[in-house]
């Protein structure tokens, strides 16, 4: 047996644990009154004692992932630039704003994770004044940095306290340089995860860093073809219990700037069935088309209040549909995918335990129907056996 | 002095557009050549970035006649663009028309500095003696 075998894969989720081995996968629902690890020991500890720790790998998602803010003083290069770095980082975008109007702005009130303030080329100066630095008063972030003109950051980092400075996202010919700030988010992301006390403690039993989930799938997607008849362009959708991640092929988008990936992701951090279901039940109320839908699966709003196995199924296709929303021209987050040239849609996590391929099917056919007025139906692909993370952790 | 420079709309010049850039160059200008296809957005967003104080729009097929209507609509949405020079030049109308009539009518679209059908040194020659003008006052 070669030793990629002999690895022990583990995926920690908000709401539930995946352990694989070569011949196994075992998935259980986390017993939130225990620390992680003593979870894991208590039902997998046979298992984990076969393997050393070179040959444990672990990812997580059960974060749910950081959210950002975006100040820019330009649509088109600034904020188009940081917006495209942070989202091809699997960060959150929570809102972007347009320097010159950030009086007028709402303050969030939620703890924005990381703040990115960005503009100008680096022979400009002067571009940021008072009124920047009275929405930060307002604010509350637990992290900031500046990533624009080079000669304002002395006057930016003298205002702003824990202020990190990283090279200017433009150059000198306005194109985009991604590496500095993708770096620093991606390392923020791998932070949040290791600084998790229930995550620290999972180093007790690996040797290897802690990956953060959808950094992993997406590492899969361009092998996928080794394990599904998928047909590019696809999207891949994981919902889980806290989040839901969308990876799609750049095919899909003519937006995106970002060059190095082939396939970029998505993480909608408030849009999970379990933990984040209050969340996601406040975001389909205000989708006029969910009362419709819900309707076409021949239940009633009360379904919102049930605890029963049926509404959880109705929650995930509820989820499908309000992500499909969110990137499309209906409800645009911040890219608008090109669905009508898409072949195949994949889904992954818990919600291939919870749907069929027809009840995803259904979904995806009202979602065409009523959102895009069209016949288009791509091809459903269940990955029930969470082949494509197996795929990704052993490519680490 | 920094000069953002671009053609303007769907139209694909692409040597005007080098040339343009080149003398530009020759005459000590810092430039920002956004190239063909560009939109009007992307050259004041461009001037914002790079704190440019000229914007030099160029066209040959005569899509600057659609585009130009919107610059004074659009222009007024920037904060901090009141003493960008506006520069148009090339050819101005779809078919033929007089400069007679042309050049006023850009001038009310917004620009200072209007060249059609001008030979590219005479129209960068009005531009430095607009410059020198504008800095006596």
């Amino acid at each position: 047996m070669s030793q990629q075998n002999n690895k022990l894969l583990i995926d920690v989720g908000s709401t539930y644990f995946k352990v694989s081995t070569n011949d196994n996968i075992e998935q259980h629902f986390r017993d939130f009154n225990k620390d992680i690890l003593d979870d894991l020991i208590h039902r997998c500890g046979d298992t984990i004692k076969r393997f050393d720790k070179d040959d444990v790998y672990i990812c997580s998602s059960a974060n749910g992932g950081l959210n950002t803010l975006i100040i820019g003083i330009t649509k088109t290069y600034s904020l188009k630039y940081a917006t495209n770095i942070a989202f091809n980082s699997g960060i959150n975008i929570i809102d972007t704003i347009l320097y010159q109007n950030i009086a007028e702005y709402s303050v969030p009130s939620d703890l924005v994770d990381v703040v990115i303030i960005v503009g100008g080329i680096d022979s400009c100066a002067g571009l940021f004044s008072d009124s920047l630095y009275s929405y930060l008063a307002k604010l509350s972030y637990s992290n900031i940095v500046f990533v624009g003109s080079e000669q304002d950051a002395p006057a930016l980092k003298e205002q702003i306290s824990n202020l990190v400075v990283l090279p200017n996202v433009i150059d000198n010919k306005l194109h985009i340089v991604e590496d500095y700030l993708k770096e620093y988010l991606t390392n923020l992301y791998q932070q949040d995860i290791e600084g998790k006390e229930d995550i620290k403690s999972l180093y007790d039993i690996t040797a290897n860093q802690i990956y953060p989930t959808p950094y992993i799938v997406n590492k899969a997607l361009p092998e996928i073809d080794t394990r599904y008849s998928v047909v590019n362009p696809f999207i891949l959708l994981d919902i889980g219990g806290a989040t839901t991640d969308i990876h799609y092929s750049k095919d899909l988008v003519d937006e995106n700037i970002v060059t190095k990936n082939e396939f970029d992701r998505l993480v909608f951090k408030k849009l999970g069935v379990f933990k984040s279901k209050q969340s996601l039940i406040f975001t389909a109320k205000n989708n006029e088309f969910v009362y419709e839908l819900l309707m076409h699966l021949k239940v009633t709003e009360n379904i919102f209040n049930e605890q029963s196995q049926k509404a959880t199924k109705i929650l995930m296709q509820l989820a499908i549909f309000l992500v499909l929303c969110k990137i499309s021209h209906y409800r645009k987050a911040y890219i608008n995918l090109k669905f009508l040239t898409i072949n195949s849609f994949v889904l992954t996590g818990g919600i291939t335990k919870v749907l069929t391929k027809e009840e995803i099917e259904n979904i995806v056919a009202f979602f065409y129907k009523k959102i895009l007025t069209s016949e288009h139906r791509p091809v459903v692909v269940l990955d029930s056996n969470y082949d494509i993370w197996t795929l990704g952790v052993k490519g680490d | 002095m920094k000069v953002v420079t671009g053609v303007v709309g769907n139209d694909i010049h692409v040597v005007a557009n080098r040339l343009i850039d080149l003398s530009l160059r020759a005459r000590g200008f810092e430039v920002f050549n956004l190239g063909v296809n560009t939109y009007l957005e992307e050259f004041f967003d461009a001037a914002v970035e790079t704190g440019a104080e000229i914007l030099l729009i160029s066209s040959l097929n005569g899509e600057a006649e659609g585009w130009g209507r919107e610059v004074k609509l659009l222009k007024a949405k920037y904060k901090d663009l009141d003493n960008l020079i506006m520069m148009i030049g090339g050819n101005l109308v779809v078919g033929h028309g007089n400069a007679e009539d042309i050049v006023p009518k850009y001038k009310n679209y917004g620009f200072d500095l209007v060249c059609h059908q001008v030979d590219l040194n005479t129209g960068l020659d009005s531009l430095e003696e607009f410059i020198q003008k504008r800095n006596r006052k």
